[in-house]
């Protein structure tokens, strides 16, 4: 296959970037969209250029480090995948690809394709944690959760922090990231008591990081490589109301 | 600026729109019918606009709330866009949509242009200030029905003329002749024909239907989104709070364009 990469570059994030024509000859259906850019980078590296910086780790659709935008969508087009997992038979010989970065203000771009994401970390920070002595291992079934829920805590846990979800929304929000950190613990007993505590700080600094705010265009949704559902954002946003109007602290 | 320290935090202005565009949906529901009245004839509408007259301090209460509801709608969602404006400074060079529909997409879009058309409405039929004429109509009451009583001139050979049936009575200092005997006389704003006048103009109906058309936009995404807001979303219930979204705003577009197609083919007030 041959393929047409319109990449974005960026030297830092101070300068101005822009789009930089790249043709890729000999890219085989079975390889992934990011050993594509391994080929591409290594002849640049043999012509003496700069390769192209893109962010990657396990590269098995788990770690949420790949964080390509392609043709306008943040992991591509394919539902329910990440960057490294898109393989190159879905697209066809002779295509043109635009590969630029997750856009946001809160994801600063660091070189070409790589951002700053530590915002979501920020928000984890805030709240996204549960915070009780741990101690021995309790006996099984001590705390009775039901299946209905440890099922839907577990697709909210589902969750890979990729930031998909801010750079696909047209309004920039992190809804989808914040409900689903928020969500995994709302459903089960030991998220209880920092309950109220946990969504209003979460939310606090989502929106002190200047992530916009939802409108339910559900974008996120269906850019999500872990299909994490907007049901969450709901959830949260019931949660959030209660946490404003009847925490106890100030 | 207390009441406006919701502005702070997204969902909570989240939550203001969602509360208060569901007022607004109320009431636009309620107009559509009411106003659909026009459809029973001229004495059923007047009666009905008669009615609302007559609410007195209840209808400034409404009036009052709704403008509230309006304002709270358009400073939230103005703060909110200017906010996800700047959550994304640079722009993506290819664009592509995945599920984010263009109504969802153009909600800020639509909902000025609908504000423009409001505007223009009540100035058109609320106020009287864009076509006073058409606007000043009035209808005589006598003993409670309308359309009984023929204005006559004040001329004493006219009435000399009178057959002795006829019961004159003067109304706003014009003279009516009347078959029955008068017991209550009194003018109403006869709205019909003002409606009637006012979409007679091809080009004030075309702007009422783009309006409405555009509000029609707007709804099918509110709709839903409203419950989405409100923390209702279920995999049950969701799918047909989508589909009754969309359905409701199509009726409500129909119900509201009837009124000036019915009235530009002559099927209502065609005998004004």
């Amino acid at each position: 296959m041959k393929i047409t990469l319109m990449v974005w570059r960026q030297k830092c994030c101070k300068e101005q970037g822009k789009i930089e024509k790249f043709v890729v000859d000999n890219v085989e259906e079975d390889m992934s969209f990011l050993e594509m850019f391994d080929i591409l980078n290594e002849r640049l590296i043999l012509e003496g250029k700069d390769p192209i910086a893109f962010d990657h780790d396990c590269r098995e659709g788990i770690c949420g480090a790949c964080s390509m935008t392609i043709n306008g969508v943040p992991h591509g087009h394919e539902h329910g995948t990440t960057t490294c997992q898109l393989h190159m038979r879905k697209f066809k010989d002779g295509d043109t690809i635009y590969v630029e970065p997750f856009r946001n203000k809160a994801f600063p771009v660091i070189k070409d394709l790589v951002v700053d994401r530590t915002a979501y970390e920020r928000i984890m920070q805030a709240g996204g944690f549960v915070s009780v002595a741990t101690g021995n291992a309790k006996d099984a079934n001590n705390l009775p959760i039901s299946k209905e829920n440890a099922d839907l805590a577990m697709d909210a846990a589902a969750c890979i922090g990729c930031g998909a979800c801010a750079s696909s929304c047209p309004n920039g929000s992190a809804m989808l990231f914040v409900s689903a950190k928020v969500g995994q613990f709302a459903l089960l007993p030991q998220g209880q008591p920092e309950r109220k505590r946990r969504v209003l700080a979460m939310i606090k600094q989502m929106e002190k990081d200047g992530f916009g705010g939802c409108t339910n265009m559900y974008e996120c949704e269906a850019a999500c490589p872990k299909n994490v559902s907007v049901r969450f954002i709901a959830k949260m946003n019931r949660d959030y109301l209660r946490a404003s109007l009847f925490t106890k602290s100030k | 600026m207390g009441l406006l320290s919701y502005l702070k935090s997204t969902i909570l202005s989240k939550w203001v729109m969602a509360i208060t565009g569901c007022i607004l949906v109320l009431f636009i529901c309620g107009h559509a019918v009411g106003n659909l009245q026009i459809l029973l004839g001229s004495d059923t509408y007047n009666t009905y606009a008669a009615f609302l007259q007559g609410l007195g301090e209840i209808l400034w209460i409404i009036r009052i709330g709704l403008f509230v509801c309006l304002v709270l709608h358009l400073i939230t969602s103005i703060r909110l866009k200017l906010l996800n404006n700047s959550a994304r400074p640079t722009a993506y060079q290819y664009k592509s949509f995945l599920k984010a529909k263009l109504t969802s997409r153009t909600m800020i879009w639509t909902g000025i242009m609908i504000f423009a058309f409001l505007t223009y409405h009540l100035l058109h039929f609320t106020a009287g200030v864009t076509n006073p004429v058409e606007y000043d109509q009035h209808e005589v009451v006598i003993n409670g029905k309308s359309g009984i009583a023929q204005e006559i001139p004040n001329d004493p050979r006219i009435l000399a003329q009178l057959p002795p049936t006829l019961q004159t009575t003067t109304v706003d200092g014009k003279l009516y002749a009347v078959q029955e005997e008068v017991k209550t006389a009194e003018t109403r704003h006869d709205v019909y024909k003002m409606v009637v006048l006012g979409f007679r103009n091809p080009i004030t109906s075309l702007v009422y239907i783009i309006g409405v058309i555009l509000l029609g936009f707007h709804l099918s995404h509110a709709i839903q989104s409203m419950f989405q807001t409100a923390g209702f979303n279920h995999p049950k219930y969701t799918p047909w709070i989508i589909q009754g979204s969309n359905a409701l705003a199509v009726i409500v577009v129909l119900c509201l364009i009837s009124i000036p197609i019915t009235i530009l083919t002559g099927l209502v007030g065609g005998t004004i």
